[in-house]
């Protein structure tokens, strides 16, 4: 199995004429590198390809914890308060890695600068945290595009009956206020609904800051005090507000998170849904998904400011500082998010962080029309993409921002008392952190 | 020369003495120290930043901390009670059934084998908004036209929760209070009977005194279980939205594993163990009372 594992990977990579990192044989004779991965089917394909690191270096892999990111970072928490960090890689993940400022290794020194070159230059840049580089992509790169129902588009009585109400033609929203418009104009509750967001957690938090990005504003000014409390701020979570007044999204929506919303869209009783690259081959599997071969995909839409939304994040490996065995540590994280790595995994739907892997899908997919138009959706919406606010206290400040976003959207507190109230929560934060 | 003997019994309860130490004692005293620290998982040298009692100042002037102390008291006070008039009933059919009385014993013990976690999962799918069971049910019999948001709504998530709680538990008391039944002697019952009394004089003035003290041990064993409900209700609704259902351990485990702040995740802790100790408390005394009313106190 190994021995097939090994020659089909080689002989993909042969059959594409990509660069083979190199590795020196049994370089690392005897050594063992503890890894703590995220765990999930879709993650297995390329953990299939460990055994031929392992021939190649001599050194062995003992994967010692699998669980998904929630899980991994509340053990990660762990090993840092007892001061067991006995393992040496660690899956990362963007949105998380700003909360362990001191567990992970500076990869700049142990990874070939010409590597590095080969990422795309905006994953590398929000890889780097206080100027370590502190892990490398792998071939899971997420941002929102924007899936709808094409038969809705096609309906002259839909269209005429828009134009008369809203005075424009309809058409794929290119803007939020358009996308606002437009759910409300499908929605028919309790059986269908124009749109759905996530309700909960970093979910609506990281929503709410794409889209005051979007409106020409920010989460933070460069001292970290919170400076959602604008106008695009009030804009921002002001469209949530509508958008639930008026029916257009399920009313149990700020409960929601990614499944709910994935599913939800498949169930085929949402017109418009932002949402994830991961969801695209489900929603046009006919097996899995009512809307299945009528499902469109274009760029994520643009604020007031003209600015699309682009929410992004990536999952990583990363080197322990703790680890006795750096090099050898990360020739496997090199290999793991090499461009054979990247290939074989981009191939079941997710989106590389290497520049000749992108080119590669997207020639790869020709062929395909729907496959096409995913990635041509999402390569756009990458463009422009932007991680989240790199600061240790961005998961802590979602929890105290989004409960009062969500106090907004049901009606418990104004835009103006909910914004007020998160602004002071987070100020509070940062102070008591000694941040400024 | 004079040689230290260690007395027997001390030799004897030394393992014990050890073990509770290291489980109990230890963890606990480490636990309290941290709470007067800034202690942040991710920053264990934080362990040692001693803040004295501001975690506890911030604790209790948080008004968030409040309101969900009042909602944990307020989920306590309805499950406990409701559990015990619907576990009473349950009791009071089973014991009347002559035959198969073992195999509905068995089938009442069947929600307490579920995972807490499982039936947070199934009751958030039987009250979701949109493809929930519930809804669906009440779409089709055309008693409703609309999805009513029972996990959204503050009042009906917290009914929600309850139902859940109240389904998976209901049966600890059924369980407990069919066994007081089982342990009534007869002649009070006959005694009743002779002097005249209805069937409801009888229950009121014989059996229930006699279960008493048996529904106070199931009143004190669940209160420490409501009163740490947590997985439920993160599953169902994680507190929210908008804070709306949050309880003590949602706000204690966020606050500590999500948000690492551990220092203030225990002093709201410890502050929550005052609510523990006070139904524990009030509900051993009761069962004293119970049972000194009964001739069997001490």
């Amino acid at each position: 199995m190994r021995i097939i594992i090994a020659s089909s990977a080689l002989a993909l990579a042969a059959g594409m004429g990509l660069a083979t990192a190199a590795l020196a044989d049994g370089e690392f004779a005897g050594v063992t590198i503890d890894a703590k991965l995220i765990g999930g089917q879709q993650y297995e394909a390329l953990y299939a390809r460990i055994p031929e690191w392992e021939a190649k270096t001599g050194a062995k892999v003992n994967i010692v914890s699998q669980k998904n990111h929630f899980e991994l970072d509340k053990e990660f928490k762990a090993d840092i308060a007892s001061g067991s960090i006995t393992w040496c890689v660690g899956s990362n993940h963007s949105s998380f890695a700003p909360q362990y400022p001191a567990l992970y290794a500076d990869l700049t020194p142990l990874i070939a600068a010409d590597t590095v070159a080969g990422f795309v230059p905006a994953n590398i840049a929000a890889a780097t945290l206080d100027g370590k580089l502190v892990m490398l992509p792998r071939a899971q790169f997420d941002v929102s595009a924007l899936y709808y129902q094409k038969s809705l588009y096609a309906d002259p009585a839909k269209a005429e009956a828009f134009k008369a109400k809203y005075g424009y033609d309809l058409a794929v929203p290119e803007t939020w206020d358009q996308f606002r418009d437009q759910a409300m104009f499908f929605a028919d509750p309790p059986n269908f609904y124009g749109t759905q967001y996530a309700g909960k957690e970093e979910g609506i938090a990281g929503r709410f800051y794409e889209l005051v990005v979007a409106n020409g504003g920010q989460m933070f000014n460069e001292d970290f005090s919170p400076a959602f409390n604008s106008d695009a701020g009030k804009q921002s979570l002001q469209w949530f507000v509508d958008l639930y007044k008026a029916g257009a999204v399920p009313p149990g929506t700020t409960n929601y998170l990614w499944d709910d919303l994935g599913n939800g869209f498949a169930s085929g009783t949402i017109a418009l849904n932002l949402d994830w690259p991961g969801w695209s081959g489900f929603f046009n599997d006919a097996n899995a998904s009512k809307a299945s071969g009528n499902v469109g995909v274009a760029p994520a839409p643009k604020g007031s400011a003209g600015v699309r939304t682009g929410w992004s994040g990536f999952h990583g490996f990363s080197v322990t500082e703790a680890c006795a065995n750096k090099e050898a540590a990360a020739s496997l994280v090199d290999f793991l998010t090499n461009e054979e790595s990247q290939t074989l995994e981009s191939a079941a739907g997710p989106l590389p962080t290497r520049t000749a892997v992108w080119d590669h899908v997207i020639a790869e997919a020709k062929a395909d029309p729907y496959k096409s138009e995913v990635l041509a959706a999402f390569q756009e919406t990458a463009k422009t993409a932007f991680p989240v606010p790199k600061t240790p206290y961005w998961i802590e400040a979602t929890n105290l921002i989004y409960p009062e976003l969500q106090a907004a959207i049901l009606g418990d507190k104004t835009v103006d008392e909910a914004l007020q109230a998160a602004s002071d929560a987070v100020d509070g934060l940062m102070r008591e952190n000694g941040v400024y | 020369m004079y040689r230290l003997r260690t007395p027997p019994w001390l030799v004897l309860l030394t393992p014990a003495i050890v073990i509770l130490s290291t489980v109990i004692v230890v963890p606990l005293l480490l636990s309290l120290y941290s709470s007067f620290t800034a202690f942040q998982l991710t920053r264990p040298e934080t362990i040692t930043r001693w803040i004295g009692t501001f975690n506890y100042q911030k604790a209790l002037g948080d008004m968030n901390f409040w309101w969900a102390f009042g909602r944990t008291v307020l989920l306590l006070t309805l499950a406990l009670n409701l559990e015990m008039v619907c576990g009473l009933g349950l009791a009071l059919l089973v014991s009347k059934v002559m035959r198969g009385q073992r195999f509905l014993r068995t089938l009442m013990m069947f929600p307490m084998m579920f995972s807490p976690i499982l039936v947070g999962f199934q009751f958030k799918f039987i009250f979701n908004d949109n493809v929930g069971l519930v809804n669906n049910a009440l779409q089709s019999l055309g008693l409703v036209d609309t999805a009513i948001p029972w996990l959204v709504d503050g009042q009906l998530a917290f009914i929600s929760i309850l139902i859940a709680e109240m389904w998976t538990s209901t049966s600890v008391f059924a369980i407990l209070i069919l066994a007081g039944l089982f342990a009534i002697p007869q002649d009070p019952l006959e005694a009743a009977r002779v002097d005249g009394c209805t069937p409801l004089q009888t229950f009121r003035y014989v059996t229930l005194p006699f279960l008493m003290p048996f529904i106070y041990i199931a009143m004190a064993i669940r209160s420490l279980d409501v009163a740490r409900a947590y997985d439920i209700v993160q599953i169902m609704t994680a507190g929210g939205p908008a804070r709306r259902t949050e309880l003590l351990w949602t706000l204690i485990g966020r606050t500590g594993y999500v948000d690492a702040r551990m220092g203030y995740a225990n002093a709201m802790g410890y502050i929550s163990i005052l609510l523990a100790i006070f139904f524990t408390v009030y509900f051993f005394r009761k069962l004293n009372a119970a049972r000194t009313s009964l001739g069997m106190g001490d």
